[in-house]
């Protein structure tokens, strides 16, 4: 017992008392927690610029022009006598799409014909492609709706009838859980779990890359460690994954008991983790280094932005073995979805096993250094 | 200078720390990225029925749905609670829901109630499944519109005509194929090179400038302090320009990413910005003359470097502070280059702007670095 308190304390020393590990498990988590959310805290992209092409010139176009205008997704900034004109409109950026109202729109709409428009949108940009689409395609497809249902009416149709002709059912959409499609909401619950990691992983390797020999046996030392993590990241895990996001006013379903029995297993595999990461690495610098520039890699990894479907299997083997993978998606669940505890298990089951996995690893390396 | 330039490289050459920092962690790196994202768009994502209706035309929806590339019906679900359960879980992404009465509305004219539940927490997940059952239903129920306007006597043509009255022509412009995982690509290896030239360029100094090394003997040997850093910085540059060179050609020949513009204003950006990017790490280390704090400085620019360029949440989107901020990290600018000059199509004099602020940069951090030097030069040069 009285190995396992001073390598708990050694431990806490060596985090207290480097002024660079204090810099990056407390300044850093502070730093990262303004600058990395700083970019989304607009949430939601509205009035789009558009821009206009109307060739021809008809009440109809200019109907048709006011409600996609009217629409919140876009607003029609500018108007361009051609194709040509408006396309660089959009390469300077000033611009994310253009709507093409052809000549002889109006004419083939008192015909009865179809008459089409046309939407460019740029495709460059995930994110404006989907809001122009959004923006211009709903008054399009209203103002279609009604077109043809006065046709069918002027045709003798009963109104009721001629609606059900036109659409036969209504498609309803209803987005479970970060409703309004906010961008913050939506990345910033993975990226809080990415950065604990990160950090955690970078301190505490510096951390055991300078730890000088210590005493006892190896199963005591590593069990005081991780007694320090625990003890440390009690403080800062529901600090980071309950009140920051709180702070930034992002929604909060999760149970904050879930919360912290996922935390556990996450701290304790990531903390051992940089164990192992200290020893395949060895210099501080080194360390400091290569966890930088896997934070990216490790994001897109855990299959939160980037569908786990579309990552190829071996790969996404080798995800599992970092725990944000499991942490992410689990923490995301509890906070985001308002999962609880059982319908949790098989990610508590994952991070636990990570645990088990890392320890046999650390216990390993700690009996070879002593050797 | 030339004389350290090549010491330079016959220490990478013998100290394999710095060599797999330059070497083997960017292009280990470079694979893992292209790895990822090589699949290309996600197929086969979990979707579950709610069909309270059990119809032909229920069970002709389900196998819409599920004859869609990106959907998979996973299983029937007995209630929306249990839908819901199961989208909580991540056993499914989304749900669609078949209400009692569907045929039997649909026939009565009575516009039934088709509703798609999709998780939007993933968000890039949850607008796909939303498409493709949107689409799905569509072509299920258009079958359906047809074939009741026929019964009514309409010519087929005539149907087909009316049921739309005005048609939206979408077009993707400069990204017809709608390839955002090469687009993602494109930009994430500048953002991981400039994380790893910022951090190896201050490590390599920190060999020779370091606490308790000897940088007055490089000194002497390139006739100056700022010949020695340049013949530190240079050999890396290079290493870089062809390690970016190299996933470029991996990029836009193999993985077949369009490049539709100038080569020598890709060529130059990409001089300017790996030159930029070291001298912010060489920045970072002569203000601090530690490695340590010199890396956290790096870690707290570069690593959050990825959201202030706009690739997901647009940068015009973004406060003016934000944007700011963007505006003075180089990546912003070069990622910025390629995508205009790979994908957009831009014409030179728009394009021309991102290589103007590059230079911009490189200018102001080189001399912000050589004041620096300045003030270290006399201590170097009379020696601890």
């Amino acid at each position: 017992m009285t190995h396992i308190l001073s390598a708990l304390r050694a431990e806490l020393r060596g985090i207290f008392a480097d002024r660079q590990v204090r810099l990056i498990i407390l300044a850093a988590l502070v730093i990262y927690a303004v600058v990395y959310p700083f970019p989304y805290r607009a949430e939601l992209l509205r009035e789009v610029p558009v821009v206009l092409v109307d060739l021809d010139r008809s009440t109809s176009s200019a109907e048709l022009a006011r409600r996609v205008d009217a629409s919140e997704a876009v607003t029609l900034t500018h108007d361009a006598s051609d194709m040509i004109q408006a396309t660089r409109l959009v390469q300077e950026r000033r611009a994310y799409g253009v709507l093409v109202i052809p000549e002889g729109f109006e004419r083939s709409l008192l015909r009865g014909n179809q008459s089409p428009v046309a939407l460019y949108s740029d495709a460059s940009y995930f994110l404006m492609y989907q809001r122009v689409m959004q923006g211009a395609a709903v008054p399009l497809r209203q103002m279609g709706a009604e077109v043809e249902m006065g046709r069918l009416i002027a045709q003798g149709t009963a109104p009721d009838v001629a609606l059900a002709q036109v659409s036969p059912a209504e498609q309803v959409e209803v987005p479970l859980f970060n409703p309004a499609a906010g961008y913050a909401t939506y990345v910033l619950p993975a990226a809080f779990v990415l950065i604990l990691q990160q950090t955690m992983l970078m301190g505490l390797a510096l951390v055991a890359t300078r730890r000088a020999q210590g005493h006892g046996h190896p199963v005591w030392r590593v069990l005081g460690r991780m007694g320090a993590w625990v003890l440390l990241y009690a403080l800062l895990l529901p600090m980071y994954l309950i009140v920051l996001p709180t702070f930034y006013g992002l929604p909060n379903l999760g149970n904050p008991v879930v919360v912290l029995m996922l935390g556990l297993p996450f701290v304790l595999a990531t903390g051992l983790l940089a164990q192992c990461v200290a020893a395949l690495f060895r210099h501080g610098a080194v360390v400091q280094v290569v966890l930088l520039a896997l934070g990216l890699p490790f994001f897109f990894l855990s299959g939160f932005a980037w569908p786990v479907e579309a990552i190829p299997a071996h790969l996404n083997v080798i995800a599992q073995i970092i725990p944000s993978t499991p942490a992410i998606d689990g923490f995301v669940r509890v906070s985001q979805m308002g999962a609880s505890l059982s319908e949790l298990q098989f990610r508590l089951w994952h991070l636990w096993g990570l645990v088990g996995v890392f320890i046999c690893i650390a216990l390993w390396l700690e009996m070879k250094q002593r050797s | 200078m030339l004389a350290v330039m090549l010491r330079e490289f016959r220490l990478i050459l013998r100290r394999p720390a710095l060599a797999g920092l330059v070497v083997v962690l960017p292009l280990v790196m470079l694979l893992a990225l292209a790895g990822i994202f090589r699949a290309g768009i996600p197929t086969g994502m979990a979707l579950v029925v709610v069909d309270l209706d059990r119809s032909e035309l229920s069970r002709s929806v389900t196998r819409m749905l599920d004859a869609a590339p990106e959907l998979r019906v996973r299983e029937q679900a007995l209630s929306l609670s249990e839908a819901r359960a199961l989208i909580v879980a991540g056993h499914a992404r989304g749900a669609v829901y078949l209400p009692p009465g569907l045929e039997r509305d649909i026939m009565r004219g009575a516009r039934p109630e088709i509703v798609t539940f999709y998780d939007n927490q993933h968000m890039s997940a949850g607008s796909m499944i939303a498409r493709g059952a949107r689409n799905a239903i569509d072509t299920a129920l258009a079958g359906l519109r047809l074939s009741i306007r026929q019964d009514q006597g309409e010519a087929s043509v005539q149907a087909q005509v009316s049921s739309q009255p005005i048609p939206l022509q979408a077009h993707a412009l400069f990204n017809p194929a709608f390839d955002y995982v090469h687009f993602l690509l494109a930009a994430l290896v500048p953002t991981v090179l400039q994380i790893i030239a910022a951090a190896a360029t201050a490590y390599a100094i920190s060999l020779d400038f370091g606490p308790g090394r000897h940088p007055q003997v490089l000194a002497r040997m390139a006739g100056g302090v700022l010949p020695a850093m340049l013949g530190k910085i240079l050999p890396y540059t290079l290493i870089f320009l062809l390690i970016l060179g190299l996933s470029d050609i991996a990029l836009y020949g193999w993985l077949g990413v369009p490049l539709r513009g100038s080569l020598v204003l890709m060529a130059a950006g990409a001089v300017l910005f790996i030159l930029s990017v070291q001298l912010i790490g060489a920045l970072a280390f002569v203000i601090t003359r530690d490695m340590g704090r010199a890396a956290s400085i790096i870690a707290v620019i570069t690593a959050p470097a990825f959201g202030f360029m706009g690739l997901g949440f647009p940068r015009e989107a973004m406060s003016q502070l934000a944007q700011s901020w963007g505006a003075v990290i180089p990546g912003t600018w070069y990622v910025q280059l390629r995508i205009d000059q790979s994908l957009r199509a831009t014409p030179l004099d728009i394009s021309l702007w991102s290589v103007v602020w590059l230079g911009c940069i490189v200018l102001v951090l080189g001399v912000l670095v050589l004041i620096r030097l300045r003030h270290m030069r006399h201590q170097i040069e009379v020696g601890p």
